[in-house]
C-alpha cells in the first residue's frame, strides 16, 4: 500500500524463486566447494599425486568463474528482486538486520579476494600459504552462510523477536540450527556433484580416483538430510505444520520431489561413484546436477510455502501489507490509504473495474496472475459479484495460506466485481445432477471436496429438500461460510448432486 | 499536489545517521574508484586492443589490463553492495519506489553485470593474443557497463523526484520506464562517465610509476596524463551543464545559497585543476615522481569531494520532503562493535593474503631476473 506495485503480468514471487534457486544452487556449492578444493589439494600433496593436483588447479578456475561471477551477482540479484517485489518487507529486514548484512559483507569481501588469489596464484604462493588462503576462503564462505541463515530463518520463525524486537532473538530463532546444518550438508553434497562435473574432463585413471573421492562428498552430504529435515520441520511454526497434513498438494509434491531427488542422487552416487566409478559418465553427472537443483528447489519451496500467509511470520503478509495495517485499511479504504491507486470505489462503473484491477495488483499480485501461475480466471469461473465479494471476507479460512483482504466494503465490492468479470459462466447441463456438479465447483469447491482430502462434504443420501434448506442458512452452520448466492434452481440442482454425488 | 512518498519504515534506524552516512560515503568512494577503473579501464583496453597491431605499447597495456580487470570487476561489485545497503537504511522509501517504477531496466542490471563480467574474463584470457574476437567482446562489455551506469543515473535521479512518480507509474506499471524527463539526467551521466575515464587515466599514471622499464613507463605516464587532462577539461564544461540543469533551489545552494555546498563546488573545481597542473609540470621535470604523486592524489581527492557533493545534492533535493536526521534512532551498539571488530579482522586477513602474494611475486621476479 505504501509502495507502487511492479505489475509484471506474472506473480513477483515467481521471479524471486527463479533468481533464488539459481543463486542458492551456486552459493551452496561455493561453500562446500571451498572445503573440497583445499582438502583435495592437501590430499594431492600427501599422496604426492601430481595428476590430482592438476585436476584441482583446473577445478579451482572453474570454481572461481562460476561462484565469483554467477554466484555472487545472483546473490545481489535476489536483493534487487525482493526490493522490487516486497519493498515493505525488504525495508523491514534491512532495518532489523543491517548490521548482520554488514558483517556478511565483510565475509563476502574476504571470500571473493581469497577465491581469486587461490585460483590465480598456484604458481606464485608456496604450498602452505596456498592452502591457508584456501582455508580462509572456506571459513569466510561458510561464515557468510552463518549470517544469512539467521535472516532467512527469521522470516519463517521470528521466535522471541516478535515480543522483544531484539537482533539476537530474531537471529538465533527456532529454525536457525537445523537450517544451518541442512544447508551445510547440501553444500558438501553440491561440492561432490561439481567435483564430478570437472572430473569428466580428466583422463580415465585419474578420473576414476576423482569420481570416487567426489562421490564420498556427495554421499556424506545427502545422507544426513533426512534426519536433519525432520528436526527442521519439527521446529516449523505450528500453523504451518498443519500444511504438512496432506491437505496442500503443493507441500505433498515438494516433499515427494525432495525425497525422490535426494534418493536418486544417493543411489547414483553409491552405484556409479563409489562402487563402479569406471561407469560414471556425463549423462549421470547431468542427472545428478538436475537432482541437486531439484533438492535445493524443493527445500526452498517448502520453506517459502510454509511461511504463507506471511513474508515475515506474524509481522508482514505475503502481499507486503503489514498485519498492523489491515484494520486501518479496512476502516479508511484503499483509495485513501494508497496514493498509488487511481480513482476510488465510488467511481462510475467503467472506472470501478479499473479500480478493482488495481486492487488485484495491489493485494493479490504477489502470488496470483490472471491467466498464468495461480491464475484467477480458472478459479473464479462462474463467480457472481456478490459471491466474490463474500469470499474476500473469508480468505484466511478459504486457504490458511492467504492473507486477509485489506479494504472497506466498497473496495471489497470493486475487487469482487473485477474477479467476477474474469470468467462469467452459468451452470448448464443435461440434468440437475450435472448442473449441480457445476454449481458445486463454483460455490463450494474453493473450500470443500466430495470424497477428497480437502474438508470433505458427505451429504450422500441426505434429503435434497433438507440440503436446499440448509443453503439458506449457511452462516448459521458456520459463520465462516459465505451465503449461497446461486438461484433457487441452482440450489436445488446442487442438492441433487450432493445427495448422489459422482466423482 | 499530494506526492506518493511512502512513509519511512516504522522501525528506528539501527545506528545514528552520522555513522550510517560515514559508512555510506566511505564505501561509495571506494566503489566509485573501482567502478571508474573498470569502466575507464575497459575503454582503455578496447582502444589498446584495436591498436595492438600498430603499437607495441598498446598491445602490452592490453596484456597488462587483461588479468587486472576481472579483479577490479569483483571489487567494484563487492564494494557496491555496502553503500547500497546503507543507502537503503536511510533513504529506502525513495529508492524502493523509484526502483519499482523502472523495475525492468533496474533488474536488467543483474543480467548485464553477469554478461559484462564474463566478457571481461574472456578478454583476460585472450588479452595477449594478437588476433581474435576480443575487440567485439570488449566493445560489448563496455556497452553493457555504460548501460548499467546509465540505469543507475536514472534511478538515483528518479528517487529524488517524487513529483514524477505517479505519471510514470500510471503510464507503465510494468516498470518499463526510464527517467527521461529529468533535465539533469544526461549531463549528470556524462559527467560521471567522463570522470571514470579521467580516473582510469590516473590509474595508467600509477601503473607507469610502478613500471621498471623506461620506455613503457614514460608512455603509460604520458597516455594516462593525457587521458586525465583531456577528460577533466571537458568535464568542466559538462559539469557546468549539469549545474545549470539542476532545479532552482538546489542550483542556488551550490552557487552561494549554502556555504558548505558552494565551498565543496569551489574545492571540487580547484583540485582537478591542481591535478592537471601537476601532471603537466611533471612532463618538464627530470624526476617527475613527486609531481605525479601529487597530481594523482589531487585527482583522487577530487573523487572524494565529488562523492560528498553528490550526497549534499541528494539531501538538498530531498529537503522539502525528508530529512533522515529526523528519523528515530535505536543503535544496536553491540552488533555495531562486532561488525567493527570483524571488519578490522577482515582487513587484516586481506592484508595478509595480498602481502603474501606481493612477497611471492617479488621473489619470482627476482629469481627470473637472476636466471637471465
Amino acid at each position: 500500500m505504501n509502495y507502487p506495485v511492479w505489475q509484471l503480468g506474472f506473480p513477483g514471487g515467481l521471479l524471486i524463486a527463479a533468481v533464488a534457486v539459481l543463486h542458492v544452487f551456486i552459493s551452496h556449492f561455493a561453500i562446500g566447494g571451498g572445503a573440497y578444493l583445499v582438502l583435495t589439494e592437501r590430499r594431492a600433496y600427501s599422496h604426492n599425486d601430481l595428476d590430482l593436483l592438476g585436476y584441482v588447479r583446473h577445478h579451482s578456475k572453474f570454481f572461481a568463474l562460476l561462484t565469483v561471477v554467477l554466484g555472487a551477482v545472483t546473490g545481489v540479484g535476489i536483493w534487487f528482486t525482493i526490493g522490487l517485489v516486497s519493498p515493505e518487507a525488504t525495508s523491514s529486514l534491512i532495518h532489523t538486520f543491517v548490521w548482520g548484512w554488514a558483517i556478511e559483507w565483510v565475509f563476502f569481501f574476504v571470500e571473493i579476494a581469497a577465491a581469486l588469489i587461490y585460483a590465480y596464484h598456484w604458481d606464485t604462493l608456496d604450498r602452505q600459504t596456498h592452502l591457508i588462503v584456501g582455508w580462509i576462503y572456506f571459513v569466510a564462505a561458510w561464515a557468510s552462510l552463518v549470517v544469512i541463515n539467521g535472516i532467512i530463518t527469521y522470516m519463517l520463525t521470528p521466535g522471541r523477536w516478535l515480543e522483544t524486537g531484539k537482533f539476537w532473538d530474531g537471529f538465533f530463532n527456532p529454525t536457525y540450527w537445523p537450517s544451518l546444518w541442512i544447508r551445510t550438508a547440501m553444500a558438501v553434497a553440491l561440492a561432490g556433484i561439481f567435483g564430478l562435473v570437472t572430473a569428466m574432463g580428466e583422463p580415465s585413471a585419474l578420473r576414476e580416483r576423482v569420481v570416487r573421492w567426489a562421490g564420498w562428498w556427495l554421499v556424506l552430504g545427502i545422507a544426513p538430510l533426512l534426519p536433519l529435515s525432520r528436526w527442521y520441520f519439527h521446529d516449523f511454526p505450528s500453523y504451518s505444520r498443519a500444511y504438512f497434513s496432506g491437505m496442500y498438494p503443493q507441500i505433498r509434491h515438494a516433499l515427494l520431489a525432495a525425497a525422490v531427488f535426494s534418493g536418486v542422487a544417493l543411489a547414483l552416487a553409491l552405484l556409479f561413484a563409489l562402487l563402479r566409478p569406471k561407469m560414471m559418465n556425463p549423462v549421470i553427472v547431468a542427472v545428478l546436477l538436475v537432482a541437486g537443483i531439484g533438492v535445493m528447489g524443493a527445500g526452498e519451496y517448502l520453506r517459502e510455502f510454509s511461511r504463507y500467509p506471511y513474508v515475515i511470520n506474524s509481522y508482514i503478509y505475503a502481499n507486503d501489507i503489514r498485519i498492523g495495517q489491515v484494520e486501518a485499511i479496512a476502516a479508511n479504504g484503499v483509495a485513501r490509504t494508497s496514493p498509488w491507486v487511481e480513482g476510488s470505489a465510488a467511481d462510475s462503473r467503467a472506472d470501478r473495474s479499473n479500480y478493482g484491477r488495481q486492487l488485484f495488483a495491489l493485494e493479490c499480485g504477489s502470488c496470483h496472475s490472471v491467466d498464468g501461475y495461480r491464475g484467477m480466471r480458472k478459479i473464479t469461473r462462474g463467480w457472481d459479484t456478490k459471491f466474490a465479494g463474500e469470499i474476500l471476507l473469508h480468505l484466511p479460512v478459504v486457504r490458511e495460506t492467504m492473507p486477509p483482504f485489506a479494504g472497506d466494503a466498497h473496495d471489497r465490492a470493486a475487487l469482487g466485481s473485477y474477479l467476477a468479470s474474469l470468467a462469467p459462466a452459468t451452470p448448464s447441463g443435461a440434468n440437475d445432477k450435472e448442473i449441480g456438479q457445476q454449481v458445486f465447483a463454483i460455490h463450494c469447491a474453493m473450500c470443500h471436496s466430495v470424497g477428497g482430502r480437502q474438508r470433505p462434504l458427505d451429504l450422500k443420501g441426505t434429503d435434497p429438500e433438507a440440503i436446499a434448506g440448509m443453503l439458506g442458512t449457511l452462516g448459521d452452520i458456520n459463520p465462516d461460510m459465505p451465503p449461497f448466492t446461486g438461484t433457487d434452481a441452482e440450489g436445488r440442482a446442487l442438492a441433487v448432486y450432493l445427495n448422489e454425488p459422482s466423482h | 499536489m499530494n506526492l506518493p512518498i511512502p512513509y519511512p519504515d516504522p522501525m528506528p534506524l539501527p545506528a545514528p545517521v552520522w555513522l550510517l552516512r560515514t559508512l555510506l560515503l566511505l564505501t561509495f568512494f571506494l566503489h566509485v574508484l573501482f567502478m571508474n577503473c573498470l569502466l575507464g579501464g575497459t575503454a582503455v583496453a578496447l582502444v589498446c586492443t584495436m591498436r595492438r597491431k600498430s603499437s607495441a605499447f598498446s598491445a602490452r597495456l592490453a596484456g597488462d589490463l587483461g588479468p587486472l580487470l576481472p579483479s577490479v570487476f569483483a571489487f567494484t561489485i563487492t564494494l557496491g553492495v555496502a553503500p547500497l545497503l546503507f543507502l537503503q537504511v536511510m533513504y529506502g522509501q525513495f529508492l524502493y519506489a523509484s526502483s519499482i517504477l523502472i523495475g525492468v531496466p533496474w533488474l536488467a542490471i543483474i543480467g548485464m553485470v553477469i554478461l559484462a563480467y564474463y566478457g571481461v574474463y574472456f578478454f583476460s584470457m585472450k588479452a595477449h593474443e594478437k588476433k581474435g574476437k576480443t575487440t567485439v567482446v570488449l566493445a560489448l562489455a563496455l556497452l553493457l557497463l555504460a548501460s548499467i551506469a546509465f540505469v543507475y543515473s536514472n534511478n538515483f535521479t528518479l528517487m529524488l523526484a517524487p513529483e514524477r512518480w505517479l505519471d510514470l507509474y500510471h503510464s507503465h506499471a510494468s516498470g518499463w520506464n526510464l527517467n527521461w524527463s529529468e533535465p539533469s539526467l544526461v549531463p549528470r551521466y556524462l559527467h560521471f562517465v567522463l570522470g571514470a575515464l579521467a580516473v582510469a587515466g590516473l590509474g595508467l599514471v600509477v601503473m607507469g610509476l610502478r613500471q621498471q622499464e623506461d620506455g613503457y613507463r614514460q608512455w603509460l605516464i604520458e597516455q594516462g596524463s593525457l587521458l586525465f587532462t583531456g577528460t577533466t577539461l571537458l568535464n568542466f564544461g559538462v559539469g557546468f551543464w549539469f549545474l545549470v540543469k539542476l532545479t532552482g533551489p538546489v542550483r542556488l545552494a551550490f552557487v552561494g545559497g549554502n556555504a558548505f555546498a558552494t565551498a565543496l563546488l569551489g574545492v571540487g573545481m580547484l583540485l582537478p585543476l591542481a591535478a592537471v597542473a601537476h601532471l603537466i609540470m611533471a612532463k618538464a621535470h627530470k624526476s617527475p615522481k613527486r609531481q605525479l604523486v601529487v597530481g594523482v592524489s589531487c585527482g583522487l581527492l577530487t573523487v572524494a569531494v565529488m562523492v560528498v557533493m553528490r550526497d549534499v545534492l541528494r539531501n538538498l533535493a530531498l529537503a522539502p520532503y525528508f530529512n533522515p536526521n529526523q528519523l528515530p534512532v535505536a543503535p544496536q551498539w553491540g552488533i555495531i562493535l562486532l561488525f567493527v571488530l570483524l571488519f578490522i579482522a577482515g582487513l587484516a586477513t586481506l592484508y595478509y593474503m595480498l602481502r603474501k602474494v606481493a612477497i611471492a611475486t617479488k621473489a619470482q621476479v627476482a629469481a627470473a631476473q637472476e636466471l637471465q
